[in-house]
């Protein structure tokens, strides 16, 4: 009995398609009359009470269909999706980001939408940018839930006490480098809190600084970045260290590769400025008292655009569906429908079809409207959306994180570590 | 011949349950790690087999194996005794008549409660950071303490600080086992006058030895796999430059990030032969010094 | 005579008077380290307990223990706060929790006394097979797992959280119980068998009423360990209703948008309470062994 289980069950596993005939004969029956939708997503509280009405709403306004919500927090999201791949039984429709989306879809985990556009999926109003942005090789395979775009988090409070007021003496859509250094010490000086957190170990605004300067992170699936570009980008923060405007090196090498919104300079007090994500502005608003400003990653005085906007957040369709009409459809309300995106809000970023956002509009709350200010400001300010990673650009960037701390602690030089760097970097892409 | 039948049918019956699940729930997925371990596997496309690329990879070029494992031996030759030590003092102290014992025992447990959760990673942060509170008291006696956290040289020992103050479950085992030790013996030895250090190496030592050896070949297996601290300290991937690099959170790493699960599968095998190997020695030695009171003559 | 008499008794008084005030230094000594020492191990929960009392906006900000502001609303707000009230969470595990710690110490005392007490044939290569499932990091045996369990039909079901503790599935505690149970003396075994005493009979009324420190121990890490584990309910659980505490507490985490740390911390102190009177209850069983005393 046993040993028969077990031969069947290496058998069946080892091949997907088997995995997926047993996930079909032993899935939770279903009523028969109803199509089951099941999505997931990854959240917070917030976020789960206004998706699962939101799903109540779709259910009601779709007699027929029944959609499912299924939720966990961002660190345990991935880890129950990879098992749920590996059984053959993921949801139907998944929230997806930007970097690791494209591994899924390379390898068929995710399937294009092409068959029900126009009809169960209504992507007519979404923004052109957007669209793009979740198309590969010629299909769509994604649709955006929220834009997203690179943001240096500032305490008005601490730039107030130091004098550097927007328009007078700092251009929040326009500072350089020079400039962070400059206002960075005025700060420190004059409210003893360094000016700004040490990018140093910061692959984001390592991949805008790569943008800035002309280059590209890929090519032909290559990593093509120049050496002098890795070594003058470290130079670039060590001027900025240099000039007493950062958090001390040690403090910025030990909070290396540590994401935590909760932990950075911003919210512990530390720092006056702190980079991210502007859809994680809210969630830092909610952690300090002071008011919270957006400005864009700092330039060079060429202002060759770097940043990026891409979507912060997609719903994707899987190959485990069993009913893509039905899902798609949810998918396409979940876009569109204006009852269930006021529900909505901005909680996943910032909306990618006008309607929407002219219906939010009136309901903002202020550091909501911060957002869509910086959004306003950035326009025609960014550059355009590269070609999707290739697979091995996920943990590029750790090793990047990883490498930089030796810049911060002098083991080796710059120069040594901008070489190591990017030899694996190449290797990492040979693997992939 | 039918003593001999009777005797194995009373202990399969006993062991039934712990069979049923090992070969129906646990040998299975076991197994099939081991088969995963000879292939390339993404999670998203089936297996492909590949022979020994896996293993190949590792002894020959994989540098971030050869760091886990340097990170993870240091952290066990350390840790693991230390903690063994604590424990057992601790549960010492806690032995005997004390008022109030119940809520020091649950108290001096509670670090092992909170195991891998934010608050302990801010707290060692508070603690172990440049201005932390560390070096604030080194600086009253004159020590300029260095970064710990962020230092290479010296995150890890953070760490092993951090797995000798979770001491809670050794010193609670400890304590059962000495409460299983007669208290006869301790007023016969104080009878014929003799010192609370001999009376230790001569009384409790003994006959806490099963219990004592329990301790260390768990602890040193649990050391061996060690992931929740270094995970949530380091963010989850080992930083500063891999001094927190613990081969689970690297295994992991590979498995959930990178979505390498035959190489992750192979990455556990070779630990499973290591914590075998040296679980296999601690057996051996443990002819020598365990002895178990209900098998003496 | 009276003199000579009285002064040895005086002596004698007086002498045991200074071992009667040494003795209460010592424990007044012994107090001050114990408390010194519980004040290190608490600290992380004493943080805890101040960010619960903390606006959300104030926690990581100040340092300081004390709150500035003490606002009980990350209580009720926490217990209400998800899609799915807390009291739901709860009742999970405890539900999880309990059936655990009842499967673990029948089933792993049950295999434990075949270890320690009787003699078959393939012993000690059990014995190997049972101490490997320690050894192997659990990360990769996750999905075989849950193909497995997926395969059984019980995926979305408590069952692959609860079925493997009624079938000895933590090893942990047989060997720990193997180890306790070897210490006791033979002789118990050897005379309830001439009287006639089966297998099951000396299991039952001689070696487990004599482990009773080892069960109850082995019952306090299985509470905690049960209550404490997210990821099995995180890989075997889809509805939200049926999510257990620890799970929960990490959905408060987000990436991406606000995190209610506060909320958090108040409902991680609750949680906390369940295991600390288990532990207070259970504890009181770690005592002074009746075992060898009487018998010897």
């Amino acid at each position: 009995m046993s040993f028969y289980n077990r031969r069947r069950f290496l058998t069946t596993t080892a091949g997907a398609a088997g995995a997926l005939a047993v996930a079909g004969a032993l899935g939770t029956p279903a009523f028969a009359q109803d199509r089951r939708v099941r999505h997931f997503w990854w959240g917070n509280p917030e976020r789960d009470k206004r998706t699962f009405a939101v799903i109540d709403i779709f259910n009601g306004k779709n007699p027929g269909i029944v959609v499912e919500g299924e939720t966990l927090g961002f660190a345990d999201y991935f880890t129950k999706l990879t098992t749920q791949i590996a059984g053959g039984n993921m949801p139907d429709v998944i929230q997806m980001g930007y970097g690791v989306m494209f591994e899924y879809i390379n390898n068929g985990a995710i399937v294009p939408l092409d068959d029900y556009v126009g009809k169960s999926l209504d992507v007519s109003k979404i923004d052109r940018s957007a669209l793009d942005a979740g198309t590969v090789g010629g299909k769509l395979y994604a649709v955006s839930i929220g834009a997203n775009s690179h943001v240096a988090m500032y305490n008005t409070r601490l730039y107030e006490a130091a004098g550097i007021k927007v328009g007078d003496n700092f251009d929040p859509f326009g500072w350089t480098y020079d400039d962070v250094a400059r206002i960075g010490k005025a700060i420190k000086d004059a409210t003893g809190v360094p000016g700004t957190d040490d990018n140093t170990a910061d692959y984001q605004n390592f991949s805008d600084f790569v943008g800035q300067k002309g280059a590209a992170m890929f090519t032909d699936g290559q990593y093509t970045v120049p050496q002098e570009v890795v070594e003058e980008y470290w130079a670039t923060w060590k001027m900025i260290r240099d000039a007493g405007a950062t958090v001390p090196a040690e403090e910025t090498a030990a909070l290396a590769g540590v994401a935590d919104l909760a932990q950075t300079g911003l919210v512990t007090g530390k720092s006056a400025t702190s980079y991210a994500w502007s859809n994680q502005l809210v969630g830092a608003q909610a952690l300090i008292e002071d008011r919270l400003g957006a400005a864009m990653y700092p330039n060079t005085p060429a202002m060759v655009p770097g940043s990026i906007v891409q979507p912060s957040q997609f719903v994707c369709l899987t190959r485990d569906s069993k009913d893509a009409e039905a899902a798609t459809s949810y998918m396409s309300a979940f876009v569109n429908d204006l009852d269930m995106t006021k529900v909505l809000g901005l909680e996943r970023g910032i909306p990618s079809q006008p309607d929407v956002r002219a219906a939010l509009e009136p309901q903002l709350t202020d550091i909501e409207k911060v957002s869509v200010a910086f959004f306003d400001g950035i326009q025609g300010k960014t550059m355009l959306l590269p070609p999707p990673p290739p697979s091995g650009a996920n943990e590029i960037e750790q090793t990047f994180e990883r490498l930089a701390v030796e810049v911060l602690t002098g083991g080796r030089s710059p120069a040594e570590v901008a070489a190591d760097f990017l030899q694996q970097a190449s290797d990492i892409i040979a693997r992939a | 011949m039918n003593r001999v039948i009777r005797k194995n049918l009373a202990g399969y019956a006993f062991l039934l349950p712990w069979l049923v699940g090992f070969l129906l729930l646990a040998i299975g997925p076991i197994l099939f790690s081991l088969y995963l371990s000879f292939t390339k596997y993404n999670v998203i496309n089936p297996p492909q087999w590949i022979g020994l690329d896996n293993y190949a990879y590792m002894f020959g070029r994989d540098a971030r194996f050869r760091k886990a494992l340097q990170v993870t031996f240091t952290f066990v030759a350390f840790a693991v005794p230390a903690k063994l030590v604590f424990a057992l003092a601790v549960a010492m102290l806690l032995d005997k008549g004390i008022r109030a014992i119940g809520i020091y025992r649950a108290l001096f447990y509670l670090p092992s409660i909170l195991g891998g959760s934010i608050a302990v990673a801010i707290l060692w942060r508070n603690l172990f950071n440049a201005d932390g509170v560390v070096n604030t008291i080194l600086g009253f006696v004159g020590i300029d303490g260095p970064a710990w956290l962020a230092d290479p040289r010296y995150s890890l020992w953070t760490l092993i600080v951090l797995a000798v103050w979770q001491f809670g479950s050794p010193m609670l085992i400890f304590l059962a086992g000495l409460r299983a030790i007669p208290q006869e013996l301790y007023e016969a030895a104080e009878i014929d006058a003799a010192g609370k250090v001999k009376q230790f190496f001569a009384i409790t030592v003994p006959l806490l030895a099963p219990v004592i050896f329990f301790n260390l070949v768990l602890q040193m297996i649990e050391a061996f796999k060690s992931f929740s601290g270094a995970f949530i300290i380091s963010g989850g991937s080992g930083a500063p430059l891999d001094s927190l690099l613990f081969y689970t959170v690297y295994l992991f790493n590979e498995a959930f990030s990178f979505l390498r699960m035959g190489y992750a599968s192979a990455l556990a095998w070779v630990l499973l032969a290591i914590i075998a190997a040296f679980t296999a020695i601690a057996f051996w030695t443990s002819k020598y010094w365990v002895h178990y009171e209900g098998e003496r003559g | 005579m009276d003199a000579a008499l009285t002064e040895p008794l005086a002596l004698a008084r007086s002498l045991r008077a200074a071992k009667a005030q040494r003795a209460k230094r010592a424990a007044l000594l012994k107090h001050v380290f114990l408390i010194a020492a519980s004040l290190v191990m608490i600290y992380p929960l004493l943080w805890m307990l101040a960010s619960s009392f903390k606006p959300n906006n104030q926690i990581f900000g100040d340092p300081s223990l004390w709150p500035r502001e003490v606002t009980w609303a990350n209580y009720p707000e926490g217990w209400n706060g998800m899609a799915v009230s807390f009291g739901v969470f709860f009742r999970n595990s405890l539900f999880v929790t309990i059936l655990s710690v009842i499967g673990n110490v029948l089933s792993c005392s049950f295999t434990a006394y075949a270890f320690a007490r009787l003699e078959f044939t393939g012993k000690r290569l059990w014995f190997a097979l049972m101490m490997m499932t320690l050894m192997i990091p659990y990360h990769v045996v996750l999905i075989p797992q849950y193909l497995t369990f997926l395969k059984l039909g019980w995926v979305d079901t408590y069952l692959p959280l609860i079925v493997p503790q009624f079938l000895a599935g933590d090893a942990f505690f047989i060997f720990l119980m193997v180890q306790f149970f070897r210490q006791l003396p033979r002789e118990l075994d050897e005379a309830a068998m001439i009287d006639g005493c089966s297998p099951f009979k000396i299991y039952w009324a001689i070696i487990m009423p004599l482990s009773i420190p080892a069960i109850a121990t082995a019952a306090i890490f299985s509470f905690i360990w049960t209550w404490d584990d997210f990821l099995g309910p995180l890989v075997y659980l889809n509805d939200v209703k049926d999510y257990t505490v620890p799970l929960a507490l990490r959905m408060f985490n987000s990436q991406d948008s606000v995190t209610q740390y506060g909320q958090m911390f108040a409902m991680s102190i609750l949680s906390l309470l369940p295991i600390f009177l288990f532990f207070i209850i259970f504890q009181r069983l770690i005592i002074r062994g009746i075992a060898m005393s009487g018998l010897k």
